[in-house]
Formats: C-alpha cells, structure tokens, sequence
C-alpha cells in the first residue's frame, strides 16, 4: 500500500515532467484507436449501404464478379437474355421480379467533357431506374428519367460539380457517347461513401451500356411475405437451372463489402504499422523520463532502501508510476483516437469520400486494444529504469546528490552494439549481393533490423564521437557557450544516445524510403530513354480500357505516323512439355510494338512474333517449358477458340518495362477471338512524323478532348507522372511517418527539459558569476541541436544504406540506377537543426527564466 | 546602530572612491500584510576598497540576504545600492548580469564550479563567457598563489573539498573583479582546509589589493577580516576592526545573552 501511495505521490509531484511521456503515449494509442475507429466507420458505412441496396435476390450473368460488378475486357457488362425476368417471375414465394442494367465501365462528363468521375477513386455507375433503387434514394428535384435524352445524377455529384436540371450529361462507354439531359436529381437516404451514380430508362441503359435491347446484366427480386431469402433463392435456382448467379441480399452485401475490404485493409494496416513505429520511438522518450527521474530521485531511494524498502518494492514503485501515465495517457489516447477518426472523415470528405458522423463506430474493443497497448508498451519501457533503481544502495543517501553515476557506457554495451551492427551490416551485404530478390529480401529485413537494434545500443558509444566531431564543426565558434552546450550533450551518453536514436529511427525510414523512390524514378527514366521508341502514350490513370472511338480519334489526329494498340488477354496455354497454363497472361499488340519498345531477345527477332500464327514467349517461361524457336503452343484464348501459335521470337529476363510479357499480333488473336469479345486497349501508343512531335502532341490532345478520361502524355509528361506519383506516395509515408517524428521531437524537448530541472543548480551558478540569459538560451538550444543532429546524422546513414542496399537487391527487378535524392537528405538535416532548435524553445525558456537565487539554493 | 558608514568616501587605495560599494537605507521584506518578514530594515553600510570585511550574525539575522543584494543578485525592497559610483538597485537584468560577470566575483558555500568543465576552464568561465582574454601574467600568478598549479586538467569530481574551494577562490580572483562575495566559502570544509582557503583570501587582500565582502558565522573565519560587521535581525547592530577570534566569539556570545534577556 505504501508503494502505491509513494508511487501516487511522485506520480503526481512529477506530473510536469510526465506530461510529455503521456503525450508520446496518448499520439501512439489515439493514432491506433483513430485508426481503428476510422476503418471500423467505413466499414459500417459501406455495410448500411450495401444492405440498404441489394435486393432480397439479385440474379447477374455468370460472367459477372461475385458481387455484381460488371466490367469486362470488351468494356460491356455480361448479361442475360430478357427472358429470364419472365422465368424467375414463375418461381415460388416472388412478389416481384425487375430486370436492371448497370455498368461502371462508363465515364460520364459534362458539357464541357469535363470528367464527372469522383477523384478519390470511387465508381462511376450508370444504370437503369428501378424500383429497387428507388426504395434508397429520393428524388429530390425534377423526374426519373424518361426516354432516351433523359438522365438523373445523384445529389454529390450535382453538389460538387455544380449540375443543375437541363444540364447536358455525355455517357461515354465501349459502345459509344451518349448525350442526355438531366431531368431529375436523386438523394440516397444512407451514407453514399462516394460513387457517382447515373441513371436512364432500362430502354436507354440497354442502348447505350450494351448495345442490345432485351438483355439484363440483373434481376432483382423481391420476396412475398413470409419467404426467406434462402428461400427465394432457392426457388429461384430452380426454375433458372444453373447457367446464373444467384446471391441473397447477404451474400450481394458480404461479396460487395469484401471487395472494399481489401483496400480498407491495406490502408489500416498501413497505418497500424506506422502508429507501431510511433509507439517505438515513444518507448525511448519512456525509458529516458524515468531513467532520468530514478537518477534525479537516487538519495531519495537510497533513503528508502536505508530504512528497509526491499529491492523489488522500490521496482515496483517505479512501475507503479509507468502503470499510472500508461493508464492516463492511454485514456487520453483513446479519446483523441477518436476524435483523430472524425478529423480524418472530415478530410476524406474534402477528396470526396463522403463519411457521416452518425456511423462512427467504436467496437468495444478499440479502447481495450488501445489501453492494453498503451499500458503494456509503457510499463515494459519503463523495466530497465525500474531495475536501475533497484540496484540503488543505501548509501547513495549518503552521498552528494546529483551527478548520476552511469555516465559511462560500458564496453560490454559496445561489444553488443558493434556484434549487432556487424551482423547486420553483414546481412545487408548478403541481400546486395543475392542473385535472387527473394533470399536477398529475407537478408535485407534482418539487415535492417538488427543494424537499427545495434545503432540504438552502440547509440551511447556513438553520441561521444559524432557530438565531439559535430562539435568540433559547428560549435566551437560560438566559444565557450559552444563548448558547455557540448560538455553537457555527452555528459550522459546513455541520455543522448536515447534520445537521438528516437529521432534516428524516423529518419532512417525516410532516407531509406526517398533513396528507393528517387531511385525508382532514375531507373524507369533510364529505361524509358534506352527502351522506348514512341512518342506519345495514351492511357487512363484509372485503370479504364480505352474505346474503339477514342483509338479512332487518336488514328485520325494530323501529324501522327502511327498509333500502336496494345490489348490484354488471357488464354490457356498447353506447353510442348505437355502442360496446361489456365488463365496465361498474353499480350496482343500491333507489330509496330516491336519498335515502340525495345525489348531485347535472346532467340528470334521481335518482329517475327507479329507474323501470322506467332508469338513470342519471355526466356524464363521458355526455360521452364522447354520452349524453342519454332516450338508450338496451343493457346486456346478466353471468349475465343484454340490456336497453335508458333514461338519466333524469345525475350530476355533482363527488361524492366514489360517484364515477362509475350507477344503476339492483334490480328492473329482477331482470328480466334470474335469481335464483339475482343479486350479493348489497355494502352495505345502514338508516333509523330518526322520533326512533327509538337504538332502531333496538340492534334492528338485535341482529338481526345472529348473523351477526358484518357491522358496523352509524351515521354517527358511520363516520366513527370511517374515522377509525381512516386512523389506523392513518398509524401503519404512522410506524411504518416511525421508522427513518429513528432514523438520524437517529444523525446528532445522531454531530454531538455529534464536535464534542465538536474542542472538547475549549475544553472544558478552560471548566471551568478555572469552568464547572460541570451547565453543560457543559446547553450540550451545549442545542445537540443547537437542531439537532433546527432540523430538526423545516424538515421539518414543508416537509412541511405538501407535505401542502397535494397536498390541494390532490387536491380534484380530492374532498379538499375542509384539515385540518391541529396536535395532531400540535405534538407532533412538541415532540418533536424531546426527541429532542435524547435525543441529547446520551451526548456531554454524555462531555464532563462529561473530565479538566480533560489536556483544556487536547490538541492 | 543602524549605520556602518565610518569610512571617508574618499582616498585610499585604488585611486578610485575608497568605498567600493554601499547601500542605503536597504529594505528587503518578503511577504505582505501579516505575513511581511523584513529582512533587512534601513541598513546603511559602506565596503572599504582593498579591506576584508566579514558580516556575521546569526541565522536569520540577514547577512546573507545583504550580500545577495549587494552583489547584485537579489532585488531589494527599498533603498539603493551602489557599486562603486554604479547605483545598482534598479538595474535591468541584462545589465546587472553583466555587472556580475566584469566586476563581481562570487564564492559559494558549495557547488562551486560546473562539473563538465576541468579546473582551469572554470576558472576562466567568467572572462571566456564575458569573450575576453585572460591576464596571462595574472592568471599564472593566481594560479600559484592557490597552489593548484598541477591540478588544472583535473574534472571537479576528482578534486577534493578544499581544492573545489580554491579553485573557486581562484575563479574569483582571475578576472579581477572590484570585489569578491564570499557566502560562508569555508563553511564546508574542515578546519585546515578552512585555513587554507582563508589565507588565499586574505594574502588576496594583502598582496593583491582585492576587496572581499565574506559572510560567515564561524569566529575564526571573521578573525581573517580587517573588519566584522554584525547584523540583527535585519540591522546592523555592531561592528569591530582588526579582529581576533577570540574577540568575536566574546561579542557573539554578549548578542546571544542581550537576544535572550531582551
């Protein structure tokens, strides 16, 4: 009882200097619970509307994906026959049956063909009106649609593009552009996370998502009263045979909901692994406030253990105290976690994922993961602190207090630092090494593992040299400020050492990750200049199959020399070994690809592979299959019949664009396939005239205006977009890595603080016998920076060597160059002096303001 | 007896004022209404230039608080407080630590030099934090004159009691401020150590022509002075030159005895 009152008492004199250890632990669990209340929310979000808009039993085509959605190669929707309605209209316990049509392999745009698509990546859909969508939305302004130049837009996207009734809206699909004008506006009456959603008249939708009339791509049914869904179903099943799918509403909702899990499960993971980062740095700002407190408390303890405290109560006194600012920072934790959740709803909101608050979910078990978590990770950091002060003697009592005696790190330490680092930089030469990316990226984790562990125990041995050396730099010109902010920056190693390493860990992963990403960048630039021999590609950066007519317009643009369609299909492939491939990617390309790009062969000429009855096979797939030139491969193409393809042409391993591909001509493949089930290009590529490459770019850009969801870039706009992308998806991770940084940051002010409160006496003297408080600030702010620094100098080498290392392993897969990014491993530590001087702002201020006297009388 | 100015304010040694700080009518109270403590009440005192005065007084009397405000490190009440001719009551900050560190020297009790820094290092602090250069000759002759010669590279921990003082004292001494504050520099050593740091000032005195303003309880330490102020309840209430230890314990032991009766 005591204990806990002791531990109560200094808990509470002390909550000052807790407070920073609580907010490195309330980040870390409120970045976990606002993670998890966040995807939780989305996923009640897409739960009530995915319930909310499958109908009791929903029969689709058999070609469509498990949750109804329906894109195929050719760019129409699978359907069936209108007859079946009538049938399933026969089958017992329906109250009523419609036929629907729906596809999201549209793009919808306005007047002026600006794209109406949602940015966030959500679908478009355009579809018939029918009952069963009528029962979620509500029409709000103007009519269903009625007739062919009618069409409703759901209320998001009227709002956020401005649509107003009478408005023209262009539907632009495989079959072709269709032109209607808004005649109503519809609201959904649940939380619509984001899709755009369009709809016609079955008449129209038929017409133009399609092609045909009579055909349906759904059946929605509706059970009578009293017949189960399973029922229904079954029912249905029945009467329909087996040629359909047949979900219940669960099932639809189920099949949809793991369609969006997939990504909601990459995002929270992503982010679960960046709190975890979070919550390691802030196991070293734990460790250092409560190393520092034993140290500062040492006589008092050593009181304790003089009149008869045992070892393990003084432990457990001090993990009393962890247990304490573990359970209030978790708490705390848990609350802004989710207020963390809402604040990122509402960002999600301004790049049009639309969330509401009256979804946010909290599982039960978000606030006991947080509190466990939190908790756990405090006390544990705090064991080593609590073991230390149980070694304390009684006679520390005695003794003068102050000066904590481990300022010297022992060599043992450094024996299992540098044995740790060795290994590791070991394991890191292995991984360059490898010939195979797979065992070198098992030696590339554990090289990074273990040199991170061994950099933070040899951080102490480290923070001598690299201060002394930083000193030595930037410090002796400030004279003997300089030289004291130094003294006092190694004066405890195990502190500095600590306390940069919780910076280091940050900044490691982002120099690791901007070496990898500048050095994706220079690689594809690389390949890009020696492989590619067109001018201009034309794609969607959404993934969408371009159309017959945007190809017609691309071939028709003034200037062009020769556009090249490029098609992906799958087939069957049965080897000369006897085997059978199911579902083999095969690419089916005009021959002029061959020179669009430069694909080196180890056998055969590229060109050949475009011949009638070709194709060419990538030297890996010819190894493994006994393939030679002139061997035959029966393809039997999916939609399509069986061909015997001859092999003309083998490729190298050694490509980086198109790694693996085989070719073969878009006729050859025409023959087998028939047309109305040909894929649509994945990507088409132009070539100017000679000397034309201006004129050719603007004809070309012009003739695709009317179809906005396609992009014409030329290499430079390529290698600009992969440079943008790249860019971005490094900026997400710097963005999310910030947090750890911060706890960081966290970690120097707490360091400062601290040893400010130890050195107050010192302080007092200083001023006494003149040190200006200008002069006290700048020696304050002069350590901070020499501990960022100290950090930023171990995190940006470890973490270059980490990005070198894994440009290396993965020159494998065609990361051939190594870029390092030195504008943003400069600015990083450049950075971190200002992050120092960030830190020291409040500590210096505090020093500065302490009073002469009283500080020379402390204790 | 409120007053100790005895001293004509001109002449003597220095060539400057023959005082080389004074306060008048020093108030220093904490508190307020009920609660107001007065420290000091009314205290005039002059400091001759080149002597070793010493202030005594029991605890509580208001020795140290008058040597804080004399040296420019607490704020008074009422009052001025020259140094020199420099009237330093009212000063800023800034200005006040820069008084301190050109033309006060300090000794503390305890915890007198900082540990990161080596012997010689916090000797010079005040003069490398001021960015001037030290007296080279000067310094040397310090240095010996406090027998620490072969103890310069050493770290404050490796250094016992007494050497911590006379490096201290050393410090103090080097930058060769208008006058050094003692606040009981000896009261943590033992008897010879005491000795010892007690020569070093004195000979300071002597030799030196440093002024020392030192306050102490201990009878043998005041023997050292030129001239003992005793300080009452916040007033001074006797002073004596040229004193023996015996004869400050006799007029300590007279405070006592009126402290008690009245």
């Amino acid at each position: 009882m005591t204990v806990m009152k002791t531990s109560m008492r200094n808990f509470l004199a002390h909550k000052g200097r807790m407070a920073l250890s609580a907010v490195a632990v309330l980040l870390s669990v409120a970045f976990v619970c606002g993670t998890l209340v966040f995807t939780d929310t989305m996923s009640t979000t897409f739960d009530k509307l995915f319930a909310a808009t499958s109908s009791d039993v929903t029969v689709s085509a058999k070609g469509a994906s498990d949750s109804g959605e329906t894109t195929a190669d050719n760019g129409k929707p699978p359907v069936m026959p209108a007859s079946v309605l009538g049938e399933v209209r026969k089958a017992q316990g329906v109250k009523s049956a419609e036929g629907a049509v729906f596809s999201t392999s549209v793009t919808v745009v306005d007047a002026d063909k600006d794209n109406l698509s949602p940015s966030s990546g959500a679908p478009t859909i355009v579809g018939s009106w029918n009952a069963n969508e009528a029962r979620t939305m509500k029409i709000t302004s103007g009519a269903a649609p009625k007739g062919a130049d009618q069409i409703m837009v759901d209320a998001d996207t009227a709002d956020k593009h401005d649509l107003k009734l009478g408005d023209e809206i262009g539907v632009i699909s495989a079959i072709g552009t269709h032109t209607a004008k808004i005649s109503g506006i519809a609201d959904f009456t649940v939380t619509n996370p984001g899709a755009a959603i369009f709809y016609v008249d079955t008449k129209t939708a038929q017409q133009t998502l399609v092609g045909e009339s009579d055909v349906y791509t759904n059946v929605n049914v509706t059970a009578a009263a009293g017949v189960s869904d399973a029922q229904l179903k079954n029912n249905v099943t029945a009467e329909l045979g087996g040629g359909y799918q047949v979900k219940t509403a669960k099932e639809t909702a189920d099949a949809n909901q793991k369609d969006v899990e997939g990504f909601m499960n990459v995002m929270k993971y992503a982010m679960l692994g960046f709190a975890g980062i979070a919550f390691l740095v802030g196991i070293f700002l734990i460790i250092n406030t409560f190393s520092m407190l034993v140290a500062q408390r040492t006589r008092e303890i050593g009181l304790m253990r003089a009149i008869g405290s045992s070892r393990k109560q003084v432990n457990r006194s001090v993990l009393a105290e962890a247990l304490l600012l573990g359970v209030v920072g978790s708490v705390l934790g848990v609350g802004a976690g989710v207020g963390l959740a809402v604040g990122l709803m509402k960002v999600m909101g301004t790049v049009g994922m639309e969330l509401s608050t009256d979804d946010l979910t909290v599982a039960w078990t978000t606030p006991v993961v947080g509190l466990v978590l939190g908790v756990i990770v405090t006390v544990l950091a705090a064991y080593l602190p609590a073991r230390r002060a149980g070694k304390i003697s009684p006679m520390a009592a005695l003794r003068d207090a102050g000066a904590p005696a481990d300022a010297k790190a022992g060599w043992i330490r450094a024996a299992i630092g540098t044995v740790l680092t060795g290994t590791g930089g070991f394991a890191l030469y292995l991984a360059s090494a490898a010939d195979k990316a797979k065992d070198g990226s098992l030696w590339l984790g554990l090289g990074i593992v273990l040199s991170l562990i061994g950099f933070v125990v040899i951080g102490p041995l480290l923070a001598g040299a690299v201060v002394r050396v930083l000193g030595a730099v930037l410090l002796r010109m400030f004279g003997p400020v300089g030289r004291m902010a130094e003294r006092n920056a190694l004066r405890n190693p195990r502190r500095t050492g600590a306390t940069g390493a919780a910076l280091m860990i940050g900044l490691a992963l982002v120099a690791c990750l901007s070496v990898v990403g500048s050095s994706m960048v220079a690689s594809a630039t690389d390949q890009l200049d020696k492989t590619v021999g067109t001018d201009f590609i034309i794609q969607s950066d959404r993934g969408q199959l371009i159309t017959p007519q945007a190809v017609k317009a691309a071939k028709s643009a003034p200037h062009v020399e020769r556009v090249t369609e490029y098609k992906l299909t799958q087939a069957d492939f049965t080897t000369p070994d006897g085997k059978t491939l199911k579902d083999t990617a095969i690419t089916a390309a005009d021959p002029s690809y061959a020179t669009d790009l430069r694909t080196e062969t180890v056998a055969g000429k590229l060109p050949d592979a475009y011949k009638p009855d070709s194709m060419s096979v990538h030297e890996k797939f010819a190894e493994d299959h006994g393939i030679s030139l002139g061997s035959k491969i029966k393809v039997a193409f999916k939609d399509g019949s069986a061909a015997d393809l001859t092999v003309r042409a083998i490729t190298s391993s050694d490509v980086v664009i198109d790694a693996g591909a085989m070719y073969t001509s878009i006729s050859t493949v025409a023959k087998y396939v028939p047309a109305d089930k040909m894929p649509l290009d994945a990507l088409v590529f132009a070539s100017a005239k000679e000397g034309q490459q201006d004129a050719a770019y603007k004809s070309l850009k012009s003739a695709l205006h009317d179809y906005p969801q396609y992009i014409v870039r030329d290499q430079t706009d390529y290698k600009d977009a992969l440079k943008d992308q790249i860019g971005q998806l490094l900026n997400m991770i710097y963005g999310l890595l910030a947090l750890a940084i911060i706890v960081a940051i966290l970690g120097v002010v707490n360091t400062l603080a601290l040893s400010v409160v130890e050195r107050t006496r010192e302080i007092g003297l200083m001023r006494a016998i003149g040190l200006s408080r200008r002069q006290l600030r700048r020696m304050i702010r002069m350590e901070s920076v020499v501990i960022a620094l100290f950090g930023a100098l171990l995190g940006l080498g470890l973490g270059m060597g980490w990005g070198a290392t894994a440009q290396q392993l993965l020159a494998l897969e065609g990361l051939g160059v190594l870029d390092i990014p030195w504008p943003t491993i400069i600015g990083v530590f450049i950075g971190s002096a200002f992050v120092g001087l960030f830190a020291a702002l409040i500590p210096a201020f505090r020093a500065g303001r302490m009073n002469v006297l009283n500080a020379i009388a402390t204790e | 007896m409120t007053s100790a100015v005895t001293i004509p304010r001109h002449g003597g040694t220095g060539g400057r004022t023959a005082v080389a700080a004074r306060a008048r009518q020093v108030v220093k109270a904490y508190g307020s209404g009920e609660t107001r403590v007065v420290a000091l009440d009314h205290v005039d005192v002059d400091i001759a230039r080149g002597q070793f005065t010493a202030i005594m007084g029991p605890s509580g009397s208001g020795k140290s608080t008058l040597m804080h405000c004399l040296a420019g490190l607490d704020t008074v009440t009422g009052g001025q407080i020259y140094l020199d001719e420099t009237e330093i009551t009212g000063l800023k900050d800034k200005k006040l630590t820069r008084l301190r560190r050109d033309r006060i020297g300090f000794i503390f009790q305890a915890f007198n030099l900082l540990p990161t820094l080596n012997a010689i290092e916090n000797i010079t602090l005040p003069m490398d934090i001021a960015g001037r250069k030290p007296d080279k000759e000067w310094l040397t002759r310090v240095v010996e004159t406090v027998g620490l010669a072969d103890r310069l590279k050493h770290r404050p921990t490796q250094l016992s009691g007494g050497q911590q003082q006379r490096v201290a004292v050393a410090r103090a001494l080097a930058a060769r401020p208008e006058i050094i504050f003692g606040d009981e520099p000896t009261g943590n050593l033992d008897s010879r150590a005491g000795a010892e740091v007690l020569g070093f000032l004195r000979r300071s005195v002597d030799e030196l022509g440093q002024t020392i303003v030192m306050v102490t309880h201990d009878p043998v330490a005041a023997s050292y002075a030129d001239r003992v102020l005793y300080l009452a309840d916040g007033r001074i209430v006797d002073e004596m030159f040229k004193p023996t230890a015996e004869a400050v314990l006799d007029r300590m032991k007279d405070f006592d005895a009126r402290g008690r009766t009245s």
